[in-house]
């Protein structure tokens, strides 16, 4: 098995122009992309200014009336029901809200104004305001409840916009984190007995318009590229397997008698090393170059390199079908061609060359399903939530992926040269 | 110690290979005669276990390898027809990852790579790429990675075709010294006459997938011990000489070759007035006339009507 991984790494080593390609191509990519885009997004970073409109359509009175009922209708003590009551007059979501946009510490750059919904989307279209956030109807009473009542919420705060912009990022990163701390305030204050209070604004706490994203253009750009270079990597190695049979060592490799595995994993591990080393590298250099990341956490990188390795396996699997493919087919033609319209047909639905938001529905949903596009997706909510849980699920995936293609591989695998 | 049996293939319509039947005992050195599209290559396929044969069987000391292909590649050592060979990689390089992968110990890999880089004549060579190597380099390493393993039989695809003299020279001096030396027995194929005739012991030939004759030498040549052949060379060109001369009794085939014209006759079939006549009579001369002593190429033409070099 190491004799063909070690081939493998060596005969990819050799060529040049492919490790050249491979490596520095997404740099050189990422890095134009950034140089010649930059000035159109990051100008005025330093002076930024936000102009928010706030429409309010909560009645914060009602609202109280409507929980006060509720709490009646409950079968509890009158010294609980009490305690709950104030406990909610002391919350008063809505307040909450308008006290953190009206924060005179913010008042320098973050412009707000009470307006009306329709306003304020007209003001939106104008480009007058960066974005509006909606309080809704009832948010009061559903946030109240599922506080205290514990009980899903299905209303929460909305920011609206139309275009993506830096303004619109740091609005949203704000209100996350606003959203986030009031929890953990919320949590931390009161008694034990209630375990279940995780979200204060829960589902939907910030909402995002279509086509609106929370990261940055160079962001997107260093993800889409560098898995669109790994999906080459799969392909690349399959391809030397095409020219191993033309060239008859494949045949050797029979004749050796060498379980059909070992060729295989040979091929699979060699795989994974390289675009774990290519992602890694592109990220890398491209951080060094252009703090794509700036000011992340060391478990913000450790996720980072966890999403790389899964991917990489699943890149791994991939080149396991595809080397199998080649080895079933005869015509190296229609195996480059096959490859091609694969790895193309993913690029596309994983969003290397559009973000996936800009898809068709349909589409999108497949390509959330690609390695690539799952890979994506996921990086992107690293970079806005960091949130350990979120990567479950992509992982689960990514190495059912490999399992998937490695399987397939090995039973379409031929135990002769040619047949 | 290996046989065929009725060993055949057809690719969907074409019979490249038809009911093969050939041997080797241990020890012998056997040749595999014909000209190009033969069938040679598909039944070296077949042997080695890299092609499923159409019918018939392939055996190893009396049990079928069909099923079963490990116990040929173990004993087998296939020099193929094509370099199968890493060009990224060194000489030394690729003879390390075939020897791994043919299970060679790792204490005896590195002098057995050393050996067979010596019988080959490669040794100061072998950190050079091999994609930086010629022709007949190539087919040098190409043979020393067959080797490795130190097979009981080796076989060889036309391991001479298209290099230059002192690289052939090599190669036959090194097939001729295993079999000698080393005891490997060993199946050459070719379409050159001479070499066959100088390494083996045995030759089979092939024609349009069949074998249409086999023996040793001797017992080749005396398939000829019932013909004459005479070779004439004539001072003009003429195709009514050529029918003429085809109906003179006792002629069996007339060929043209470069030379001018080769007549087979029967043996002690006196011709050569009837001959003198035909041509007097087409108004031709007989610049050179010439008995022929046989040789393996004749009993080649006689048997294909063609040259092997076609
Ligand atoms: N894979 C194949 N598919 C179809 N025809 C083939 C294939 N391999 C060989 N042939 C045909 O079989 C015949 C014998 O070929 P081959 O065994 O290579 O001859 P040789 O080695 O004696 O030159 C040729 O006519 C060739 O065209
Ligand atoms: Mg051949």
């Amino acid at each position: 098995m190491g004799s063909f991984i070690k081939k493998d790494l060596l005969v990819f080593w050799r060529d040049r122009k492919e490790v050249l390609l491979s490596l520095l191509l997404p740099i050189v990519l990422i890095a134009v992309l950034n140089i010649a885009l930059s000035g159109l997004f990051n100008s005025d970073e330093d002076s930024i200014n936000i102009h928010v409109g706030i429409v309010e359509e909560d009645n914060s009175s009602i609202g109280m009336e409507q929980f006060e009922e509720a709490l009646n209708q409950l079968n509890i003590s009158q010294v609980e029901q009490e305690a709950a009551l104030k406990q909610a007059q002391m919350l008063d979501p809505s307040k909450t809200v308008r006290d953190f946009f009206n924060n005179p510490e913010l008042q320098d750059w973050l412009h707000t104004q009470n307006i009306s919904e329709t306003e304020a989307i007209k003001l939106v279209e104008e480009g007058e305001l960066d974005a509006f956030v909606k309080i809704p109807e009832g948010f009061t009473y559903e946030v109240l409840s599922s506080i205290i009542f514990d009980e899903e919420a299905d209303v929460g705060l909305t920011i609206h916009a139309d275009e993506q912009s830096t303004e619109l990022t740091t609005l949203q990163n704000m209100v996350n984190n606003f959203v986030d701390s009031v929890n953990l305030q919320f949590a931390l204050g009161t008694s034990a007995g209630t375990d279940s209070l995780e979200q204060l604004l829960p589902q939907g706490g910030s909402e995002i318009m279509e086509g609106v994203e929370m990261y940055s253009f160079s962001q997107y750009i260093t993800i889409a590229m560098s898995a669109l270079f790994s999906l080459f990597i799969a392909q690349t190695v399959a391809m030397k397997t095409v020219t191993e049979k033309r060239e008859r060592v494949f045949n050797r490799i029979i004749l050796a008698d060498s379980h059909p595995l070992q060729f295989l994993i040979g091929k699979t591990f060699a795989t994974f090393c390289l675009s774990l080393l290519q992602i890694t590298l592109t990220f890398t250099v491209s951080q060094l170059l252009f703090d794509i990341f700036p000011d992340k956490s060391m478990q913000f990188w450790l996720g980072i390199l966890i999403i790389f390795t899964l991917f990489a396996l699943s890149i791994a699997g991939l080149s396991a079908l595809f080397t199998s493919i080649s080895l079933n087919l005869r015509d190296e033609n229609a195996i480059s061609g096959i490859f091609t319209a694969i790895i193309m047909g993913m690029a596309v639905l994983g969003g290397s060359f559009a973000p996936i938001q800009s898809l068709p529905a349909v589409l999108q949903k497949i390509g959330e399903w690609t390695p690539n596009g799952l890979t994506q997706t996921v990086l992107l909510e690293w970079i806005q939530f960091t949130n350990p849980s979120d990567l479950i699920i992509p992982i689960i995936v990514l190495i059912g992926f490999f399992i998937v293609c490695l399987a397939i591989g090995m039973s379409i695998f031929p135990t002769r040269g040619r047949n | 110690m290996l046989e065929t049996v009725k060993l055949s293939k057809t690719f969907k319509e074409k019979k490249a290979v038809e009911e093969i039947e050939l041997y080797l005992h241990a020890g012998e050195s056997v040749g595999l005669l014909g000209p190009n599209g033969a069938g040679k290559s598909t039944t070296i396929s077949m042997i080695s276990s890299l092609m499923k044969p159409t019918s018939g069987d392939v055996k190893l000391d009396g049990k079928s390898i069909i099923k079963n292909p490990s116990e040929i590649r173990k004993v087998l050592g296939v020099v193929p027809q094509e370099i199968a060979l890493y060009e990224e990689l060194s000489a030394y390089e690729n003879l390390k990852f075939f020897g791994k992968i043919y299970h060679v110990a790792k204490e005896v890999l590195e002098n057995r790579i050393q050996e067979v880089l010596e019988m080959v004549g490669l040794k100061d060579r072998q950190k050079e790429l091999v994609k930086t190597f010629s022709g007949g380099m190539k087919r040098r390493v190409n043979i020393a990675a067959a080797l490795l393993h130190k097979p009981k039989i080796l076989i060889l695809d036309e391991p001479t075709v298209g290099i230059d003299p002192q690289s052939r020279n090599h190669i036959l001096e090194t097939v001729r010294k295993l079999n000698e030396m080393h005891g490997t027995t060993i199946l050459y194929t070719s379409h050159y006459m001479k070499e066959v005739e100088q390494l083996c012991n045995r030759v089979y030939i092939m024609d349009h997938g069949r074998v249409v004759a086999s023996g040793t030498k001797t017992e080749l040549l005396s398939i000829l011990s019932t013909e004459d052949t005479i070779q004439i060379q004539l001072s003009k060109k003429s195709d009514s000489l050529l029918n003429t001369i085809k109906a003179i009794e006792h002629v069996r085939r007339v060929d043209e070759t470069t030379q001018g014209i080769r007549i087979i006759s029967k043996k002690g079939s006196n011709i050569l007035s009837d001959l003198v006549h035909a041509a007097e009579k087409e108004g031709i001369q007989i610049i050179h006339f010439q008995m022929e002593v046989p040789s393996l190429e004749d009993v080649f033409l006689h048997l294909t009507g063609k040259t092997l070099r076609d």
